[in-house]
């Protein structure tokens, strides 16, 4: 057995300053215990980095790794459904703006040419910016 | 390494960003999750789904924090999760390869590179959790206090504390067994 007052400083030989390292080699020189349970300090510290160190992952992990991700992709496909509300949403806005504006001055409407023809023309372009902006959502 | 990770996921690149932090990473979560759960073929299978998470979860990384710090806070949470699992099957102590062993061989040596005259791989798995983890940590971290309080995300004085603890109980069994070897 180590001697209670060295046994704590043993354990933190490899730390200890120069001169408490001299004063702990001293006594261990002179003390059987403490020498032993020394040797056994280093042969467990030695034992365990053989052990522990450099373990790494199996060389088929990546690929592992990469198909599940593949997979939860796959499943995960973004759904269209909320685009096509916002298309329909937006145009209904749209068609709505139209029409009140033609309601408010038929003769503006009329001397520009069919009302109708402009909401379907604007419903359209609002049409062609929402699915751009989902195209560029599903990219990502 | 980091920076070029965070300016993919800055642009939104993030198959990019993933195939960069999977070999960057995979050593590091793979230890952490060893350490943890203290089976080389559990670690694996956990890291896979500390990986699928990450992927899951990259779109969402706000960069509060290193990425680092981010990826072993996912690994522990997902070992936590396992050791539960683990836990609730009352399975671990049976299924563990290393532990099983040991305890068959009851007491001779039972690991290559363990040859201290006692099965540490076995006392190592009666000391309390907390020390196992941090043992087997600064064992494979080349014995960097440091960098087993971050990835275990423990003070570094409750890291010193377990492994001093740890370490006096190894060597004490250690040195009682060479006594015994010697005397008979």
């Amino acid at each position: 057995m180590a001697c209670a007052e060295f046994e704590d400083r043993l354990l933190e030989y490899a730390v200890l300053p120069e001169a408490e390292r001299r004063s702990v080699d001293a006594h261990v020189a002179g003390c059987g215990g403490c020498r032993e349970f020394l040797d056994a300090l280093a042969s467990v510290d030695r034992e365990l980095t053989a052990h522990f160190s450099g373990r790494e992952v199996s060389a088929n992990f990546n690929q592992a790794v990469t198909a599940r991700v593949r997979r939860e992709t796959a499943h995960r496909r973004p759904s269209l459904v909320p685009e096509v509300l916002d298309f329909v949403g937006w145009g209904a806005i749209v068609t709505l703006i139209a029409l009140f504006i033609y309601w408010l001055t038929p003769q503006m409407a009329a001397a520009s040419g069919n009302a109708i023809w402009i909401s379907a023309s604007v419903f359209l372009m609002a049409g062609i910016l929402v699915a751009l902006r989902s195209f560029a959502d599903l990219k990502h | 390494m980091e920076q070029q990770i965070r300016a993919c996921l800055d642009q939104k690149r993030y198959r990019e960003a993933f195939d960069l932090l999977l070999p960057e990473y995979q050593n590091r979560v793979f230890r952490l999750a060893f350490a943890m759960l203290g089976d080389p073929a559990a670690a694996e299978d956990t890291a896979q789904d500390v990986f699928v998470r990450i992927w899951k979860a990259l779109a969402g990384f706000r960069g509060q924090s290193s990425l680092s710090t981010w990826i072993y806070a996912i690994t522990r949470n997902t070992c936590l999760t396992a050791l539960r699992s683990a836990a609730a099957k009352r399975e671990i102590s049976i299924e563990e390869p290393d532990v099983g062993q040991a305890v068959e061989s009851s007491g001779a040596i039972s690991e290559p590179g363990v040859r201290a005259g006692i099965d540490l791989i076995r006392l190592i798995a009666e000391l309390p959790e907390r020390h196992q983890q941090v043992l087997r940590l600064y064992y494979m971290e080349e014995r960097s206090y440091e960098d087993v309080a971050r990835l275990l995300d423990l003070p570094m004085g409750t890291v010193k504390v377990s492994l001093h603890r740890a370490r006096k109980q190894l060597a004490r069994a250690a040195a009682r067994s060479k006594m015994e070897t010697g005397t008979t």
